[in-house]
Formats: structure tokens, C-alpha cells, sequence
């Protein structure tokens, strides 16, 4: 299997949300943003949702955009030969200057709330030698603080503000009650764009003030399509396994690409492949690996549950296994193997006890080979 | 882009223009300048995106073209070059480095491009009108004491300006509160202001239109919509965004009715308050007067520290009062009297309390007295 490219290498071909042009997979929420704004009923804030890495955010700065580049309504006047006509599409071309001071995050009329840098010094540091300094894991009410400025001053290019919240969910409680403020008294032509992954988190007195455009996960055709264009590296059948394990999030194949999701998933399927007899050494390799770096101990985190989780949707609906791939024929083995029961019972155990051992840092090579020796052993038992 | 410019004129432009850069910025194109050489003059330019200076400096421009770079590394570089030196500065070939050559000094300089620069669209003023500097120096002076710093009522954080009649004669108005004092200047209205639309210009604007301000004796040229305000002086521009809001309906919170009238000089009164209020509670810093013919008695209470009083001599003929003002407040008022004496117009120890100084009619100030 290929041995994905370096990180920073695989980093640059992906544009980041506000960088980004293309927006593949989601026209029937654009449709809808541009029917609110042709018809006049572009509501004051829109609550984005979906799961991560679908095109939140890249749909939020293609709303801002688009708002950002349309003209000041005394400016859109009578012209000669009538109004324009109305606009079909929410794309605006790179070659725009708009889209180059939003890239920028330079535009006067854009306010980008995010969370904050955990190191205000490291973070100029960083900045000054071009990296991208380590962001606080929520948004607090100081990365807020501007807003309220920001909003009671006049537009900078004369048209609309506009705001971007990213993510909504991270906000905390002080700093979502402050974006409240706003929320509940929007001054005139702004219009605050809240993406969240989890707007079950958000204080329900936030969505109740937002108009709410959930978005879909991607079609397999789409994630393949995708990582075609942004991957080209990755060999056909790497593509379409990562289709596969994305969910419909392009974000997450190609997190799973960069940070050798690919090469663990192979592991652990030929492992899984050989219950109920598993290679000792090989398990102990996997363990070590594990145990030796972050991100492929969240890759194990993630990869192992969901893939037993499917197995016992499989053992549940009974649902012949499609494919013929090795991860298929392992899934419809052990569902064979042992009765349904047994199987969400191992799912629990596993996600508790990765869980606990992420919680309070236990040996990770550890719970990689119990949670392996469980399941070889629910499997050895029938 | 190549040019040739006297280091002076460059340095002087670069002072004006750096100090609206921001010291930390986490927008890179923040810290820069923009340089656009064209036309025989180098344009520089700088924004925090609330409000842009820009300045132009005659130069001798080799090839026509535009870069951005860093503002106070720019500053500092031409600020330690020696006095009456030539600078060059030209771009390498892709774009990139921004070169600055000076006698035998030579310095490369990360550039951004331009079209990353935040644009100040101008959009179309709808009123122009000019104004002496002195004019324009003292309505701000006069004022911006009495600006608001509460976010919540975030349209008192400016200096409310708009065309009106006083007396019937048409003026250009100044005005700004914090809801504790309000501060009204007015000035004859220019030619060409009649029927502005009535606007508020943002504190930050403010002081650095007032830095502006002290550099030029001419009259400045104001150009207003109602989103942006543009002052332009000798070469140097500069354009704001305005708080998008309502001034508050501020006549009617001047009291015309008062009827007890105190006249006294201005720096006694200053000083005096100013000695007694060294006695009182820290944060309210609350002095008493007690108003009665011909004489006011200053005091000031605290429970640990004691007491204090003063007497000033003052001319007053209606029955007396007692009345209480917070002192740095009134202090601050005082500070803005120029003439001699100043005129106190009260009407009870709750009501808003009139002062103006009796030698310029054109400043009026509004104070709310203290419970004491």
C-alpha cells in the first residue's frame, strides 16, 4: 500500500475554506441561499450544519463571498438597460479582488471569528515565520470581543457585513452568550454565518434565532471525484477505500489519507482477517505503533469501532456483504462467527476502554492488543 | 516599481501613515503599507480596515508599479538613515522583496501583494465642505472628554456631527456624552454643509484626525456620506468608517429653564475643586457645593480619610443650593473653559446642571449632579 506523502506536501494541495473556489455536493443548500437572497428573504444569520468536512465552512466563505461582492443597493440603482439580471450562482472567481481579500482575511466588511491562539507571543512567532500557530481548543467570549465593534461601525466597501463563526459549537458559554447579543438586535445588512458540527451543543438560544441550512454528507461519487482532483497521488482502489470509510466527508478521507489512515486500516483488516487466529508479533507491531504516535492512535481510535460497528449492522440487517474485498469477507466472517449480542457487546467494551484510555492516558499499546484480544476471542468462542 | 526619494519627505509620510498599523496583527497584509509609485508621486497607504491614512510624496519614479511591506520595519529603516539621504526602492524580479537602497546600505524586504491590501472603497460623498484646522481643532478638544467608552451604547462612542440652527443662525455641531456629561461646540456652519446628514465619527478616528490636525495650519477639506467621513489635508487623506447608528435626541436633555445662576472664575474653582477632592472616596470623587450669595463652599467627606472644605468668593444672587458633582468630571469641563469666568445655570441638587464659559458662547456643557 502506498505510503502516503509528507503532511505538508498533502496540506498545500488542499485549499483551506476560505481559499477555496470549488464546492462540490451541495447545490440543493446553495439553491436555497440564493432563492433567500433573489427574493429578498436573506434572513440575518444562517446556522450551517453537518458533520465535519463536508463543506461548511467552504459553503460559509462562498455565501460571503458572493454577499460581500454584490453592490450597495443605492449604488444598484436604475442603469440603462434595466436591473441585471439576478444572480444564478453563489460562485465569485478567484481572479476577483473579493475573493483575494478574503483569502487574505483582509476584507474591512468580513469578521472571521475562530478560536483564539493558545500562545499569544508563540503565536506571532509563527505568523512572523509564516507557520500557522495552535489554535484554544473552544472559542472564548475575548475571540468574540470585536464583534460588537466591528457591527456598530458603518461598512468599509459600502454593501454588506458580514460574519463568520467557525465553529458555532465551540464557542463556550460566555462567548455564546455574546454572539446572542447580536443575534437578537442584527443591525441592517449583516449577516452572521454560524457553522457547526454539533448544534446540539449550541445553546438553544441560538438556533432558535438562526435560519437553518443543514447540509448533507457527500456522495461516495463525490468523495472519489474529490480525492481525485485533490489527490491525484493515491492509486484507484486507495480511493475508493477511503470513499468508503470517509462517511461522506471529504474532510475526513483526506485526513484519513494524510495521516496514513490507509495503512493502518490495511493492518488492522489483515489482522481482523485472521481471527481467530491473530499474528502475536504482528499485533504487538501495530500496538507499538500505536503507542508510539498521536495521529494513528486516533486513526486506531476511530477505525476499529466503526468498523465493528458496521459488522454488527451487517449481522443486524442481514444484508449480504457487497464487496469482495478483504475488509467484506472479514466483516461477513466473524458476523458469522459469533451471535449479534456478542458483537455490540465487544463494540462497547471497545469504545470504553479506548476511551477510558484516552481519558486518563493508559498504556495505548495495551488497549490495542485487549481490545484485539477481545475481539479474537468473541470470534474464537462460537 | 523603482524610485528615488529624499529620505526626509519619505520618513515624514511614513510617520504620519505607521501609526494607524497596529502593533500585532494576525492578518499579515495588516502590517504592511501599500506603495503605489505612479505619476511623479508615491502614494503610501495604510489601514487597521476601521479607518485608512493615505499620503502622497513627490518622487522621482523610474518605473510606474505598486507593492505592500511591513509599516514600522519600513519606519524604523528610513528613521535611522542619515539625514538628507537619497532612498531608492525597487522590486526584485518577482515581486517578492521589496529593495531599499541608501548610500551604501542595502535592505530586502518581504513583500504582499497588493491586491491582498483591504480596499476603503470611497463610494460617492454626497457633502463637501471645508474647514479651518483651528475650527475642526477645537470642536474635537472641546468634546471628546465626554465621549462614552460603554460597548453597549455603542452610538455614544463617537463625536456626533451635524448641520443645524442655533438661534437661527445656521452651524455646524459637535456633540458628545457619556450619559453623565454632554459637551456641545458649534461652529458656523461651512459653505456647502447645509443639509449633511447627520453622523458619528469613532473615537479611534478622532485622535489620530487630532494628530493630523496639529501638523497642518490650513483649512482641512471634510468629504461625508453617511457610511464614511474623509478629511484631506495638504498631501495626506484620510477616510473612516462612521458608527452605524442614532445619536441620541440630545437637545432634549439640555435644560433651559434653570434659573439659579453662579458666576465665577474658572481656575480658582478648578483648583479648589481640585485640593478638596483629594479628600474625597475614591471612586466617586464626589465634591459638595454649597452655593450662597456671593460665596460657594467646597466640601468633600469621606469616612477614613476626613473631611476638607474651601470658600471662593463668586457672584450669585438667587436663593441658595447645595449641590453635588462628581470632581474629575467637572475638572474635566473647567479644563475647556478658556475665558475667565465661567457660568453655572442650575435648577435643584437632581437636575442637569448648565456650565458655559461666559466669554464663548459657542461651547455648552451639560452636567448631571451627584447624590451627596
Amino acid at each position: 500500500m502506498a505510503r502516503a506523502p509528507a503532511p505538508d506536501a498533502a496540506a498545500d494541495a488542499v485549499p483551506p475554506p476560505r481559499a477555496n473556489p470549488d464546492l462540490i455536493g451541495q447545490a440543493a443548500a446553495e439553491a436555497e441561499v440564493l432563492r433567500a437572497w433573489t427574493g429578498g428573504r436573506m434572513s440575518h444569520a444562517w446556522l450551517l450544519t453537518g458533520p465535519k468536512g463536508i463543506g461548511k465552512a467552504t459553503l460559509a466563505y462562498r455565501m460571503a463571498r458572493f454577499v460581500l461582492s454584490q453592490p450597495a443597493p443605492d449604488e444598484a440603482g436604475g442603469t440603462l438597460f434595466g436591473a441585471p439580471p439576478p444572480p444564478t450562482d453563489l460562485a465569485v472567481p478567484p481572479s476577483d479582488p473579493v475573493f483575494h481579500r478574503v483569502q487574505a482575511g483582509s476584507h474591512g466588511d468580513l469578521r472571521v471569528i475562530e478560536p483564539g491562539f493558545s500562545d499569544a507571543k508563540q503565536a506571532q512567532r509563527d505568523l512572523e515565520a509564516g507557520r500557522a500557530p495552535r489554535r484554544r481548543g473552544e472559542i472564548v467570549v475575548d475571540d468574540v470581543r470585536g464583534l460588537g465593534q466591528f457591527l456598530s461601525l458603518t461598512p468599509a466597501e459600502g454593501g454588506w457585513r458580514v460574519v463568520v463563526i467557525d465553529a458555532a459549537d465551540q464557542m463556550n458559554r460566555n462567548a455564546a452568550n455574546a454572539v446572542l447579543k447580536v443575534l437578537e438586535e442584527p443591525p441592517r445588512r449583516a449577516i452572521l454565518l454560524l457553522v457547526a458540527h454539533n448544534p446540539a451543543r449550541l445553546p438553544a438560544t441560538i438556533p432558535s434565532r438562526c435560519r437553518r441550512l443543514p447540509l448533507r454528507p457527500l456522495a461516495p461519487a463525490d468523495i472519489t471525484t474529490l480525492l481525485g482532483r485533490l489527490r491525484p497521488d493515491l492509486t484507484e482502489s486507495d480511493r475508493a477505500t477511503l470513499a468508503g470509510l470517509a462517511r461522506g466527508s471529504i474532510g475526513r478521507a483526506l485526513t484519513l489519507a494524510r495521516t496514513g489512515g490507509l495503512e493502518v486500516y490495511g493492518e488492522l483488516i489483515d489482522l481482523l482477517g485472521q481471527t481467530p487466529r491473530m499474528d502475536v508479533a504482528r499485533c504487538h507491531a501495530l500496538g507499538d505503533r500505536v503507542a508510539r504516535d498521536d495521529d494513528t492512535w486516533a486513526l486506531f481510535r476511530d477505525l476499529l469501532p466503526g468498523w465493528l460497528a458496521d459488522m454488527a449492522r451487517l449481522g443486524a440487517t442481514g444484508r449480504p456483504p457487497g464487496d469482495e474485498t478483504p475488509s467484506g469477507a472479514a466483516m461477513a466472517r466473524l458476523s458469522r462467527a459469533a451471535p449479534l449480542d456478542r458483537w455490540v457487546a465487544v463494540w462497547e467494551k471497545t469504545i470504553h476502554l479506548l476511551g477510558r484510555t484516552e481519558a486518563v492516558h493508559l498504556d495505548r499499546k495495551q488497549a490495542v492488543l485487549a481490545t484485539l484480544l477481545l475481539i479474537e476471542r468473541a470470534a474464537g468462542r462460537a | 516599481m523603482q524610485l528615488t526619494i529624499e529620505r526626509s519627505a519619505l520618513l515624514k509620510s511614513l510617520g504620519h501613515i505607521q501609526s494607524v498599523v497596529e502593533r500585532r496583527n494576525t492578518i499579515p497584509i495588516l502590517s504592511n503599507v501599500k506603495l503605489d509609485a505612479r505619476d511623479g508621486a508615491l502614494g503610501l497607504n495604510a489601514t487597521d480596515m476601521d479607518l485608512e491614512i493615505a499620503e502622497s510624496v513627490g518622487s522621482d519614479i523610474a518605473k510606474a508599479g505598486a507593492s505592500t511591506a511591513p509599516a514600522h520595519t519600513l519606519y524604523d529603516i528610513v528613521r535611522k538613515l542619515p539625514d538628507g539621504a537619497q532612498v531608492e526602492l525597487s522590486l526584485d524580479g518577482e515581486g517578492n522583496h521589496l529593495v531599499l537602497r541608501s548610500g551604501r546600505s542595502r535592505f530586502n524586504l518581504a513583500c504582499l501583494p497588493v491586491d491582498e491590501f483591504p480596499a476603503m472603497s470611497a463610494g460617492s460623498y454626497t457633502h463637501s465642505f471645508s474647514v479651518s484646522a483651528a475650527d475642526l481643532r477645537g470642536m474635537i478638544d472641546r468634546t471628546r472628554f465626554a465621549i462614552s467608552t460603554e460597548e453597549t451604547r455603542y452610538y455614544l462612542n463617537g463625536i456626533h456631527l451635524h448641520a443645524t440652527t442655533s438661534d437661527g443662525v445656521p452651524v455646524l455641531r459637535a456633540v458628545a456624552t457619556d450619559g453623565h456629561r454632554l459637551a456641545r461646540v458649534e461652529v458656523p456652519l461651512p459653505d456647502g454643509a447645509a443639509g449633511m446628514p447627520g453622523i458619528i465619527v469613532p473615537r479611534k478616528t478622532v485622535a489620530e484626525l487630532r494628530k493630523l490636525i496639529d501638523e497642518t495650519g490650513m483649512d482641512v477639506s471634510v468629504s461625508l456620506s453617511d457610511s464614511k467621513i474623509r478629511f484631506a489635508f495638504d498631501d495626506c487623506v484620510m477616510v473612516s468608517k462612521l458608527i452605524d447608528g442614532t445619536f441620541p435626541d440630545y437637545e432634549r436633555v439640555i435644560p433651559t429653564d434653570n434659573d439659579k445662576v453662579l458666576e465665577i472664575d474658572a481656575a480658582t474653582l478648578g483648583k479648589a475643586v481640585d485640593r478638596v477632592s483629594a479628600i474625597s472616596a475614591e471612586k466617586s470623587r464626589a465634591v459638595k457645593m454649597a452655593v450662597e450669595k456671593g460665596q460657594v463652599t467646597l466640601s468633600a467627606n469621606s469616612p477614613d480619610a476626613g473631611s476638607a472644605v474651601e470658600e471662593i468668593e463668586a457672584s450669585y444672587d438667587a436663593s441658595p443650593i447645595e449641590i453635588g458633582f462628581n470632581s474629575r468630571y467637572l475638572l474635566d469641563i473647567l479644563g475647556q473653559v478658556e475665558g475667565d469666568a465661567v457660568r453655572l445655570v442650575m435648577a435643584d441638587a437632581s437636575a442637569p446642571t448648565v456650565i458655559r464659559d461666559v466669554a464663548d458662547g459657542s461651547a455648552i456643557y451639560v452636567l448631571m449632579p451627584m447624590r451627596v
